[in-house]
């Protein structure tokens, strides 16, 4: 078989460190080929390297068996590559139609010609499967909509080699298996698709082959049909990971956190529906109360409520019994409240803040890093090289790493480290595993459970079904801003709570026991 | 690194290539109207009287003997730095002196003796201060360069806190009498048939006061040789000297009541009064300088010959006449004060009425009441006696 | 090298880069203008107070420490995350107070000048500390207040000087001048710097320049502003009073414009509060000032003498044929380049990042 994209013993070095290190990467034309590495693995920088983004210095890029030279993006466009990032680069007040022809717009005596490309986007679509409006503006549209606008972008530009950079982080799980279902097709027709992840399941279910990075090493290539998710992992991470968590039989103690009759309303204009309606709720001692839902039902709403991040409406907060409704969020943080926050960046942490500075984000005031106003450097500084030991946060150069330059998952760390240091009664963690990789998301489910089998209370908001299914003890499904369910993990399967979610199935309202 | 920095200076050139246009094209818009022109001048002279200069030694080659320190305004305000500069061109171009102006870097009394040390290091003998402004910069550097002479137009030496007055030998201070070309354009305005007057002063200010005081006789001077029965003076001052939609709209009421022609005296107050006059089509006199060419509607101004001053100074340094240590008050006596008349748009007043009563001023036959000590607008008015005007004082 | 220090470089780096274009861009302009007299003005701007021997360089103390002040003012709500644009009616609200107690407090005796210094600090701080307030509880943009309270400022106090017999000079259309005692001492610097007139106000914009550096990189307040001007959100989630946060920083901002203003007009260098409706030029240059600096107090402090510098070479200029609009284009074309020197910065990280992946 021939082989589409030949990357041959690319290495490319940052002072300090080799990103990629003699990796060798072979796509067959029409094949769906899985790029599967922990964060920090060197996928980025291969793909940046295909892309044009990063010079290699070493090592021949070959095109249908050519060698070339990609300098810059435009090259690896015209030689029929694209890519859909992670975050998507897509202009919110335009229309699907103009961010898909942004940048090849035929002029006709000055004026853009439309027609043309809204027949070739309209042919593209039907053939592909993939079903959007070409006049909705992007700001409209759900981001799984999005990310087919990505997709058709590359297929207007007549690319071959499709780059899917972790397409699955930001969707639910339906948008997940149609965006399986869009990718056979492509393959179908032709197109060959490089997917990075590190997600087994989904490379189980989609992938032909998968080749694996760790460290910036090349570990190998293998048929997917032929392997386990066990020994993919195994590649990945470098040793036996553990997916099974085994939960300790923990007797909830007395309540910690109680929400009663929190309301949120709408803050637009028009929509009279409240975004968290009346939801009542307690978490104990000892146990993991997750919520769970599709993204958007309101449970960002619904934690920025209770945390203090934003406002309430109605309702009642109680922690350890006292009523803290009113209080600030300093108040929260030092009375026994973790957060781990839903978006890293922008709540968890201040980036162009060092590592250590960002550990002591919330207790910088206190008398073991302040005295007379001025900050403790040395003791920061300590405490900093403590946290990073004891919950191996990864970094180039220990506690004066500036948080920006770290890998998501060793930012990760440092927010859960910050957050379970403190000690905390109730520790809520939204999406805490969100866009990690194997090794990371092990480490923060064992101390997630940790939290709970030392007697403290966990509220876990989380998309992924498998997380919700493994860690939590009881599960609460919040759908349009209402709890609809309160489930015992053990009694339902996935498939129920799919449902639950999805709002066709409703229990018994029962409001509060 | 190598490729780094090349980008860098490659990056650095491109900006200063896309933006040397238009800025370069800037600096000859500015220029093109008022300093190129000036500079050749300079550069003319200079080139002709180079022989001139090394004879007399004074100067090096690449000095400017005459010097003109512009206050904080720009050399072409229309006002002060700009008549100075006039007579100083004057001069110079006549004489094959060479020239500049310089602008101080702020406005404050180190900054004018600052420049005016800059100006001698420049090689200047003669320097031309424009202004009240700088009365103590002057009383400051006159005493720490006895050998070069200073004109100072319109104050006098004197210390931070007015405790000591001095004018040096090598100093000549100016003084205009405002109350005269104030009464020259009251009487001409009557003369020419109005009588329906306003004067609007800026602050009530010395120089302010006189000019309205010497304005309202001089109407009442005319209107007694024409046996005039009644002669109407609305009178104000406005508080400010700057140009306001305040001032615009009161003398636009003004013109509205009746009122035909007004004396805008002082700095922006005379532009809100053209303003309001071009949309009346009514008439202006202007103050200080000759203001015929800001507006139409000027028919006259009363002005302080600042170039005549300044010409006869630089003059009298060369022909070993100066004046130095006193004051020297410019009126009608020396010329120093008047009419524009080439200028002046009026019908029946002529230049032969003119020269008569100026002649009457130069000869001291006319006395004109300038005290300015009352501080009350009205009780001053009264003070001056007038029989046929009435002049209504809008507070 | 140390992550830190290479920062401090690349700031250096792009600063002095910045200066340089801007220099070889003014330059063009003399050429353009007067090609036979370029090189030697050229020179006159690079070494025009030197030239002038201690006067010159004490001159340029004096004409930079006012807009190292209003630089910090900028630079430090900048690091705050706020964009302080109203320098220029904090400054003259500080010189107004500032002159108010000059003028009228002669019973303050020999203290006179510090409480007028005090009062200048305190004005600015009110007229900070309004678009602070503004924002933090009404939402309202800082710059669109600040800029209110430009003009709010101006006005007032031209309104109020004008207005009021005890402190305005009706001859001179300015303010009276303040009581000898008002003036800020010399602290010696006249011995060292005859005839020119630096006084010991520089000192205190030194002093102010090395407070704001340790509030910013010592101090736990320091710590939170920071945060705040970093990412507001996560100052937020972290529990940092947000709103005390902006009204503060803005409040200090303020003081220090403030401050700018008193040390100016008590410098008894014959500086008068004229009622001219224009906003003070010290409070813009302030923005370059900042930005050339890069927002770092130390930065600051270089790039007010700078800027103070090559004002005032631009100022020997006027020794040749050069009319003083070229001048002051060609002052304005070095201080609008330098000022470019956060652009030359992210340029040179972008190169960076290329070269090092950003990792």
């Amino acid at each position: 078989m021939e082989y589409i994209i030949e990357m041959l013993d690319i290495t490319k070095e940052f002072p300090g460190i080799i990103a990629n290190d003699n990796i060798t990467l072979q796509i067959k034309t029409g094949e769906i080929h899985a790029l599967l590495g922990e964060n920090g693995a060197g996928k980025s920088t291969l793909m940046s390297v295909l892309f044009g983004l990063y010079q290699p210095e070493k090592g021949v890029i070959k095109v249908k068996g050519k060698e070339v030279k990609v300098n810059s993006p435009l090259d690896a466009n015209d030689l029929g590559i694209g890519m859909v990032h992670q975050h998507f680069k897509l202009v919110h007040n335009f229309t699907v139609l103009q961010n898909i022809v942004l940048g090849m717009e035929t002029v006709k005596h000055g004026l853009i010609e439309m027609k043309e490309a809204r027949k070739k986007v309209m042919t593209l679509s039907e053939k592909y499967n993939l079903f959007v409006d070409p006049d909705a503006l992007i700001s409209d549209i759900t981001v799984g909509m999005q990310q087919r606008v990505e997709i058709l972008k590359m297929l207007y530009r007549d690319n071959e080699i499709l780059i899917f950079d972790e397409p699955t982080a930001v969707l639910t799980p339906q948008e997940i298996d149609e965006l399986m279902n869009i990718m056979r097709n492509l393959t179908k027709e032709g197109k060959s698709i490089i997917f990075i992840t590190h997600k087994l399941n989904e490379i189980k279910a989609v992938a032909d082959r998968c080749s694996v990075l760790r460290r910036g090493k090349y570990i190998g290539t293998v048929e997917v049909s032929d392997t386990d998710k066990e020994m993919m992992s195994e590649m990945m991470v470098g040793r036996k990971v553990n997916l099974k968590i085994d939960k300790k039989e923990v007797k909830p103690g007395e309540v910690v956190l109680e929400v009663k009759e929190l309301s949120v309303k709408a803050k637009k204009e028009g929509h009279t529906k409240n975004i968290v309606n009346h939801v009542s709720f307690q978490v104990r001692k000892g146990e993991v109360v997750c919520i769970a839902g599709i993204d958007g039902n309101g449970q960002s709403e619904l934690v920025q409520a209770i945390t203090g991040i934003s406002g309430m409406d109605l309702g009642k907060i109680l922690l350890n019994g006292e009523d803290i409704t009113k209080k600030s969020i300093r108040y929260k943080n030092t009375h026994g409240m973790s957060h781990i926050p839903e978006d890293r960046h922008k709540h968890g942490l201040v980036l162009d803040y060092t590592l250590g500075e960002n550990l002591v984000l919330q207790q910088y005031f206190t008398p073991d890093f302040q005295s007379r106003g001025f900050l403790k450097f040395n003791k920061i500084d300590e405490y900093a090289k403590h946290l990073i030991e004891k919950y191996d946060i990864r970094s180039g150069q220990g506690s004066i790493t500036s948080a920006r330059s770290m890998s998501g998952g060793n930012q990760q760390k440092a927010i859960i480290a910050r957050e379970i240091d403190k000690n905390p009664d109730v520790l809520i963690a939204v999406q805490p595993t969100r866009g990690l990789d194997v090794g990371a998301i092990e480490f923060i489910h064992k101390q997630i459970m940790e939290q709970r089998d030392n007697g403290k209370a966990v509220l876990l908001i989380s998309l992924e079904l498998d997380e919700v299914m493994n860690l939590s003890d009881r599960i609460l499904v919040i759908y349009e801003g209402e709890i609809v369910a309160d489930l015992d993990p053990k009694k339902i399967t996935i498939k129920e709570l799919g449902l639950y979610m999805a709002g066709s199935k409703k229990e018994e309202v029962k409001h509060h026991e | 690194m190598k490729k780094k920095l090349l980008s860098l200076v490659l990056a650095g050139c491109m900006i200063a290539s896309l933006t040397a246009c238009t800025s370069s094209n800037k600096t000859g818009e500015s220029t093109s109207d008022s300093t190129t022109t000036e500079t050749t001048d300079t550069k003319d002279a200079a080139a002709d009287t180079a022989t001139d200069k090394t004879a007399q030694g004074e100067t090096s080659a690449e000095g400017y003997e005459i010097a003109l320190i512009t206050d904080i305004g720009t050399i072409d305000d229309k006002s002060f730095n700009q008549g100075a500069w006039e007579g100083v061109t004057q001069y110079a171009k006549e004489n094959n002196k060479t020239y500049k102006y310089y602008q101080p870097a702020e406005k404050t009394t180190d900054a004018y003796a600052e420049t005016i040390e800059l100006a001698i290091e420049g090689g200047a003998g003669i320097i031309v201060c424009p202004g009240y402004l700088f009365e103590e910069a002057v009383f400051n550097e006159q005493d720490k360069n006895p050998d070069v002479k200073f004109i100072l137009l319109d104050g006098e030496p004197h210390n931070a806190d007015y405790s000591e007055y001095k004018t040096s030998e090598n100093t000549m201070a100016i003084l205009f009498q405002e109350d005269e070309p104030g009464f020259l354009a009251g009487y001409a305005a009557v003369k020419e048939g109005y009588t329906k007057l306003g004067f609007m002063g800026g602050m009530a200010v010395p120089a302010v006061k006189k000019y309205g005081y010497g304005f309202v006789q001089g109407a009442e001077y005319a209107a007694n040789e024409m046996g005039l029965s009644s002669v109407e003076i609305t009178y104000n001052y406005t508080g400010g000297f700057e140009a306001t939609p305040e001032v615009q709209a009161l003398a636009a009421a003004w013109y509205g009541a009746g009122t035909e022609v007004i004396f805008g005296c002082g700095g922006g107050v005379g532009n809100s009064v053209m303003a309001a006059a071009e949309a009346n089509s009514k008439a202006v006199i202007g103050v200080d300088v000759d203001q015929s060419p800001e507006s139409d509607t000027v028919i006259t101004s009363a002005m302080k010959k600042l170039s005549v001053s300044v010409y006869d100074g630089i003059k009298s340094i060369y022909d070993n006449a100066f004046q130095g240590g006193k004051t020297t008050t410019f009126s009608a006596a020396n010329n120093g004060i008047g009419l524009p008349m080439e200028t002046s748009k009026f019908t029946t007043f002529t230049t032969a009425d003119y020269d008569a009563i100026f002649a009457k001023l130069a000869a001291g036959e006319i006395e004109i009441k300038n005290d300015t000590t009352e501080s009350d607008a009205k009780t001053a008015i009264n003070a001056l006696g007038l029989k046929i005007v009435k002049v209504d004082v809008v507070e | 090298m140390n992550e830190a220090k290479h920062k401090n470089m690349v700031g250096l780096l792009s600063s002095i880069f910045a200066i340089v274009v801007g220099l070889l861009f003014g330059f063009i302009v003399l050429l353009a203008s007067n090609p036979t007299q370029a090189v030697p003005g050229f020179f006159t701007i690079l070494t025009g107070s030197f030239t002038h021997g201690l006067k010159g360089i004490g001159q340029v103390f004096y004409y930079a420490t006012p807009i190292i002040l209003t630089g910090l003012s900028v630079g430090f709500a900048f690091k705050t995350g706020l964009f302080n644009i109203g320098t220029p009616g904090q400054f003259i609200v500080g010189a107004f107070a500032a002159i108010v107690v000059g003028i009228r407090g002669d019973f303050l005796g020999s203290a006179q000048w510090v409480v007028a210094v005090l009062a200048s600090i305190a004005a600015g701080a009110l007229w900070g500390l309004v678009p602070g307030v503004l924002n933090a509880y009404f939402n309202v943009n800082v710059v669109i207040a600040c800029i209110m309270m430009n003009y709010i400022g101006m006005y007032l106090i031209n309104f109020i000087v004008k207005g009021s017999k005890t402190l305005f000079d009706s001859l001179r259309n300015q303010s009276l001048s303040v009581d000898k005692a008002a003036e800020i001492p010399k602290m010696g610097l006249n011995l060292l710097f005859p005839e020119s007139s630096i006084n010991g106000g520089f000192f205190i914009a030194i002093l102010a320049v090395v407070l704001i550096h340790f509030i910013l990189n010592k101090t736990a307040f320091g710590f939170e502003l920071k945060a705040a001007g970093f990412n507001r959100d996560a100052s937020k989630y972290a529990g940092m009073n947000e709103k005390r946060n902006i009204i503060l920083s803005m409040a200090i901002a303020g003081a220090l414009a403030g401050l700018a203003g008193g040390l100016l007009y008590l410098a008894g260098s014959g500086k008068h509060i004229e009622i001219v409706d224009v906003l003070a030029s010290e409070g813009f240059t302030g923005i370059s000032v900042a930005l050339l600096g890069l927002s770092s107090p130390l930065g600051i402090l270089l790039a007010g003498l700078f800027i103070a510098y090559i004002t005032a070479g631009g100022f020997y200029l006027q020794l040749f044929e050069f009319s003083t609009e070229i001048i002051d284009i060609i002052v304005a074309v070095i201080i609008y380049f330098s000022a470019f020197a956060l652009i030359i910065k992210t340029f040179i990280e972008r190169f960076d990042k290329k070269r090092n992946g950003g990792k």
